[in-house]
């Protein structure tokens, strides 16, 4: 018998079982909450623990520190609004082309950046995210430029939304769940412990980068579209810098490579960022400093503190 | 039989010829010793045999396959494995893990993968600390551990960079150990070391470098009484102080 809790699959289990408890708790909040301006946030908050869990997976899992999850979302967004707009595409193919979309487009920039690393791969990511951002922002003819687009909505109904968004949060992580048992997440561990030493066993350093990119940008273009149908507005500002740094402090704070850890932390720092507008712009300073405290002391995040303990409980 | 054939390898860093024109045969089933003085391209043969560098020119054979510049990963799926002398291993994952994830590398089923790092486990005395993180391992817990790594499918050849350096002498013998039980079971290895005795004591031949050339190659013994590798190793000599045998000046 294993001493059950410390290997990778126990690991893997506990985590998942605390996120769909998470959910379940998630679930109940429409019958606390009523007013549709606190659901709202709510379901907001939703849309960055899934913007979160995308990025999780190709920072935490597969160690590539993208700084384009943003972008992706607003491509997303910006994906299901044009062929709304031009092609009178309906959203039952809008979303999803939404995800086809950003799924090419992060294999083929994956492909160009996969074999540049740490710093490189970051600022070229960073590089791409400002570069589609301003030709979204310029293109005034095409996507009428900072105004933003229209697009259809799936409901009208606050409380459809909120289930919409809990139902897509839990397909994600069950895909991911799925993602991380397998080959391709121990795969995905190795060549961010180590990359010489994965491809020295036989893993296809390249090849499992690339599926976590594709993956990775193809959630965020999920998300990103979905909450284009939602706010039924997507603008450039989606894809803002600051929604990228918003998503890492999130992972940081609630817990690097942990399911739960993204999704507590999006929940967390979103609602505590919407608490903290009531006094005035304080946001970005109290998490920058946040995550620098984090980093520094707690480098496992709020997940890492419960992981520890449940280890220690362990036989 | 050979196994690996090398002909004419050759690599350069700028102005330095780091591999020159190297030259030898790995026969099936025998340990190769790959000795030479620091700096002599040891290790860069080795990461050549590997797939992390190219050669400039020169030809790397496996049976009949041209395995010449082939990447890392397809040489650790047809069976050519290194072990590192800095050694890699996942440190965020357990020690365990670490097994079950190198042995799915090679392409086996997790409950197969399971079943042989439970016995490797035991052979490589790292019961104690399988389910702590790599990371949270001695030195020589790691080189124990990635032993376990090549040999959870066993590799065609094993390429050892230095297994021993700086590892307690306890686990030198299960290294050791576990090194000639593998031979007996007909692997082959290519073991680059210092430690002259556990050279000879595991090895039947050798292959000697100075300067990125092959300057000796043969039976352990006489490659050890070869005057050039005495005199790569401990510098010019008066006629009569040279000692007549590495092994005996240790």
């Amino acid at each position: 018998m294993k001493p059950s809790r410390r290997l990778w699959a126990d690991r893997l289990r506990f985590d998942m079982a605390a996120a769909l408890a998470v959910c379940a708790l998630l679930a109940l909040v429409p019958l606390v909450v009523r007013g549709p301006y606190a659901l709202g946030i709510v379901v907001v908050s939703i849309y960055f623990a899934i913007v979160a869990l995308a990025w999780n997976l190709l920072a935490g899992y597969a160690g590539q520190f993208s700084l384009a999850p943003a972008a992706f979302a607003m491509i997303g967004g910006y994906t299901t609004a044009l062929l709304g707009h031009y092609a009178h595409v309906p959203l039952a193919l809008g979303i999803p082309a939404a995800v086809v979309a950003t799924a090419l487009l992060g294999w083929v920039l994956g492909k160009l950046v996969l074999n540049l690393s740490g710093p490189y791969l970051s600022l070229t990511t960073l590089a791409f995210a400002e570069i589609a951002r301003v030709v979204i922002g310029n293109s005034h003819e095409f996507t009428r430029g900072d105004q933003g687009m229209h697009v259809a909505t799936l409901t009208q109904s606050r409380v459809g939304y909120y289930y919409i968004f809990l139902g897509v949060l839990v397909a994600v992580l069950l895909l991911l769940y799925a993602l991380l048992r397998g080959r391709l997440g121990r795969f995905m561990m190795a060549v961010r412990d180590d990359p010489v030493g994965a491809s020295s066993r036989g893993i296809d350093v390249v090849r499992v980068k690339s599926i976590a990119f594709w993956v990775s940008c193809a959630i965020c273009g999920l998300a990103g579209s979905l909450y284009g149908t939602f706010s039924q507005l997507v603008s450039p500002e989606l894809g803002l810098l600051q929604q990228t740094g918003l998503v890492l402090s999130m992972v940081v704070i609630g817990g690097m490579s942990s399911l739960t850890g993204a999704l507590a932390g999006a929940l967390l720092v979103y609602m505590g960022s919407e608490w903290m507008r009531a006094f005035g712009e304080v946001q970005t300073i109290v998490f920058a400093l946040l995550v620098i405290l984090f980093a520094r002391y707690l480098p496992g995040g709020l997940w890492g503190l419960v992981a520890a303990r449940q280890r220690k409980g362990a036989p | 039989m050979s196994l690996l054939s090398v002909s004419k390898l050759r690599v350069q860093f700028g102005g330095l010829v780091a591999v020159d024109d190297v030259s030898f045969d790995l026969r099936e089933g025998e340990i190769l010793g790959l000795i030479g003085p620091n700096g002599s391209g040891k290790t860069t043969l080795l990461n050549l045999l590997s797939g992390y560098i190219a050669p400039l020119s020169g030809r790397v054979r496996m049976g009949d396959a041209d395995i010449t510049g082939w990447a890392p990963a397809p040489l650790a799926l047809r069976g050519v494995l290194r072990m590192f002398q800095m050694t890699r291993v996942f440190t965020r994952m357990s020690a365990y893990d670490n097994l079950l994830t190198a042995g799915m590398a090679r392409g086996l089923k997790e409950a197969e993968s399971a079943r042989r790092a439970d016995a490797l486990v035991e052979e490589l005395t790292l019961g104690p600390v399988q389910f702590l993180d790599a990371g949270q391992l001695s030195g020589g817990q790691r080189k124990l551990l990635e032993f376990g790594m090549c040999f959870i499918e066993p590799p065609r050849i094993a390429m050892l960079d230095e297994p021993f350096a700086a590892v307690h002498p306890v686990m030198r013998e299960v290294m050791a150990k576990f090194i000639r039980s593998r031979h007996a079971q007909g692997a082959t290895f290519l073991l680059v070391s210092h430690d002259m005795p556990i050279i000879v004591d595991l090895c039947q031949r050798a292959v000697c470098m100075n300067a990125g050339r092959v300057i000796a190659v043969g039976d352990i013994h006489a490659v050890l009484k070869n005057h050039d590798v005495i005199e790569a190793y401990l510098g010019e000599t008066a006629a009569g102080d040279e000692p007549p045998s590495l092994e005996v000046s240790g």
